[in-house]
């Protein structure tokens, strides 16, 4: 299978830069931060900072929540847009894009491989977030039963598969913008400007969706539902925001997925 | 030149199907099925014989009154007594579980938040996750405690206050059946007679099988959404999960316990409640009421409200009284699609779902 060779050496390339870690890194430094500066802090009283800031000090699991909800308007899209922007556009940049193709593998297998890596590291970065977070929090303060939004109260492993579940809902949600990441790397040979682009993106998307004005285009916004993870926290779990949100990202994969594909396979490559 | 066309197409061709896709869900879903045809008469005896239900369903309400959108962010938001106040302004969803007549579930899903108000048997619970304060109360026994179940007007309550309403001066006539929540339903639009009143219309979709009410979408003249709709977007009808409706504060929560009204506390309050009543004055009839109230009864409201702190605040009762009124020859007026309030300078309050004109006139009758 040449397709999974292919993507094995693209995951071998992204996991081994340090860029990535670096990136990494810098995501689970947050739930660090978080938790180490509300240990050091005194009681942070209800209804102020973010949503569960005040929650950490009962319980450690929430330092993954809290730091979720921090890395999601920005610093995920941040390192989504770096990844993303960089799949053709780096390579092109470095002019190694034209030895790739040279290779039997056609554009097409190309693309979908850059997409399926940029994808594994959306899948990597709130996993990141979370698993720190439970880390440093279980760490730090006690772990016990866990008080949803609806006042119920969940056991300690219900919890942290709860917390997966949010992170696996942020993977989801990163989908859209890795294909919009992608489309822009298609477009340009210089990486910065594609993963400028793709960060672009995702922060006027979320401008534009705190604009009551544009009322009419906010269920169309790709980042629209991404705080709707809050709704894996409720006794019973609502579904419908994760399934709403998938078909949204699947939209925004199909479209700019398709957009690549012409631009990429109807490009001159010259470098 | 034809190849490069050829990959210009799923890119052409993804967009559209999306677009049909998206104009097929939107299209509006006819009933299956036609329920067979009723005369207004028995379609209200069709909601007369429903009994405390079992279900589970999710509401979504929305408002478009003309009211402005209160704080939802930031420290003014959902602070004290504006919490309730804020159901009134812009969309909400809430999941509604309820067992027989003693058991019953409502979570107002807020954007990481939610408030719940749960009813076990004699026990009621208020949870509100913001602030992460629990309110208890336990219900006297034998007697119907409306508030709990009031606080979100589900759509068999918000129907049987407004048929009790309907009297000689609306027309009731039943629409063309619609389908709410996946179910087929049949329309009862009442329709005032008068034209002198800001509704237009006020419509309840009820099962056609069931006879519940499914939902109630509220309509001002010269507006072509409705000013207030709630309705069920999902419903089951079988019994909810028995552990729903267990609640016990979750550790860290402050707990307020509610005082119980006993019945010298409620005879007071009647009594207080009558000596207010005697001072309110209604003029007009159906549609076309205004009531009066004397002066004097904002400026004792306004301070009972909130605590002294919160005065002036972004989310007070008062700044948004200001926030919310216009200026008017007399006095302010806060107008909304379907109440016009007018404020005096001399203290007195008329309001009524009628034209500002008819309000002035009022007050200059006396």
């Amino acid at each position: 299978m040449p397709g999974l060779r292919l993507l094995g050496s693209e995951l071998g390339v992204l996991f081994r830069r340090r860029r990535t870690w670096a990136m990494l890194l810098a995501l689970a430094a947050i739930p660090v931060l978080i938790a180490v500066a509300v240990r050091l802090s005194s009681a942070v009283p209800p209804g102020r900072g973010p949503a569960f800031l005040d929650r950490i000090s009962q319980n450690g699991l929430f330092a993954g929540v809290t730091a979720m909800l921090v890395a999601v308007p920005l610093f995920l899209p941040l390192t989504i847009g770096v990844v993303a922007g960089d799949t053709v556009a780096g390579e092109a940049g470095l002019g190694t894009l034209r030895y790739l193709l040279a290779a039997p593998a056609g554009r097409g297998r190309l693309l979908v491989v850059k997409f399926a890596g940029a994808v594994v590291f959306a899948v990597a970065a709130p996993f990141t977030v979370a698993l720190v977070g439970a880390g440093i929090g279980a760490a730090l303060f006690p772990v016990g039963p866990v008080t949803l939004l609806s006042g119920d109260s969940i056991g300690a492993a219900e919890a942290l598969a709860r917390l997966l579940l949010i992170a696996a809902y942020l993977a989801v949600s990163l989908v859209g913008l890795s294909a919009i990441g992608l489309f822009m790397s298609t477009l340009t040979d210089v990486p910065v400007g594609a993963m400028a682009a793709t960060v672009v993106f995702a922060v006027v998307s979320q401008v534009a969706d705190a604009l009551p004005q544009l009322e009419w285009l906010h269920p169309w916004l790709f980042t629209h539902r991404w705080l709707d993870f809050a709704d894996l926290l409720r006794q019973p779990i609502v579904w419908d925001s994760f399934a709403a949100n998938a078909l949204l990202q699947g939209g925004y994969l199909a479209v700019f997925g398709a957009l690549a594909y012409a631009r990429f396979t109807t490009k001159d490559v010259l470098s | 030149m034809t190849r490069t066309w050829l990959r210009w197409l799923p890119a052409a061709t993804v967009p559209a199907v999306i677009a049909a896709g998206v104009l097929a869900g939107s299209l509006p879903a006819s009933a299956g099925d036609p329920l067979p045809a009723k005369s207004p008469e028995q379609v209200l005896e069709l909601i007369a014989q429903h009994r405390d239900p079992s279900f589970s369903g999710t509401l979504e309400q929305t408002s478009n009154l003309g009211l402005p959108d209160l704080p939802k962010t930031g420290p003014g938001s959902a602070s004290g007594d504006t919490a309730w106040l804020e159901l009134l302004t812009g969309p909400h969803t809430a999941r509604v579980y309820r067992d027989g007549a003693d058991n019953a579930r409502v979570q107002v899903l807020d954007r990481l938040a939610e408030r719940d108000v749960i009813r076990h048997g004699d026990q009621l619970w208020f949870y509100n996750s913001k602030d992460n304060t629990a309110a208890h109360a336990v219900l006297p026994a034998g007697g119907h405690h409306p508030s709990g179940q009031d606080s979100v007007p589900t759509p068999d309550r918000l129907a049987a206050k407004l048929l009790a309403a309907l009297d000689r001066s609306s027309n009731v006539s039943v629409g063309t059946d619609v389908e709410v929540a996946g179910r087929a339903a049949y329309q009862l639009v009442l329709t005032p007679r008068s034209s002198a009143t800001l509704l237009a219309s006020i419509s309840i979709s009820v099962d056609g099988q069931s006879g519940m009410p499914l939902g109630v979408e509220v309509k001002a003249r010269g507006q072509s959404d409705p000013a207030f709709s709630v309705a069920f977007t999902k419903l089951s009808l079988r019994a909810p999960d028995a552990a729903i409706f267990q609640f016990s504060p979750p550790p860290g929560a402050t707990v307020k316990e509610l005082p119980v009204p006993d019945h010298k506390a409620t005879g007071a309050k009647e009594k207080r409640g009558a000596a207010a009543k005697a001072k309110v004055k209604v003029s007009g009839t159906g549609w076309e009421s205004v009531v009066e109230l004397p002066a004097g009864s904002l400026a004792k409201a306004a301070p009972a409200k909130g605590a002294p702190e919160q005065q002036g605040g972004p989310g007070s009762a008062a700044s948004l009284l200001a926030q919310a009124t216009v200026p008017v020859p007399g006095g302010r007026l806060l107008s909304t699609a379907l109440v016009n309030v007018l404020i005096l300078d001399d203290g007195r309050i008329f309001a009524g779902s009628v034209p500002l004109e008819r309000l002035q006139a009022a007050a200059a009758a006396r």
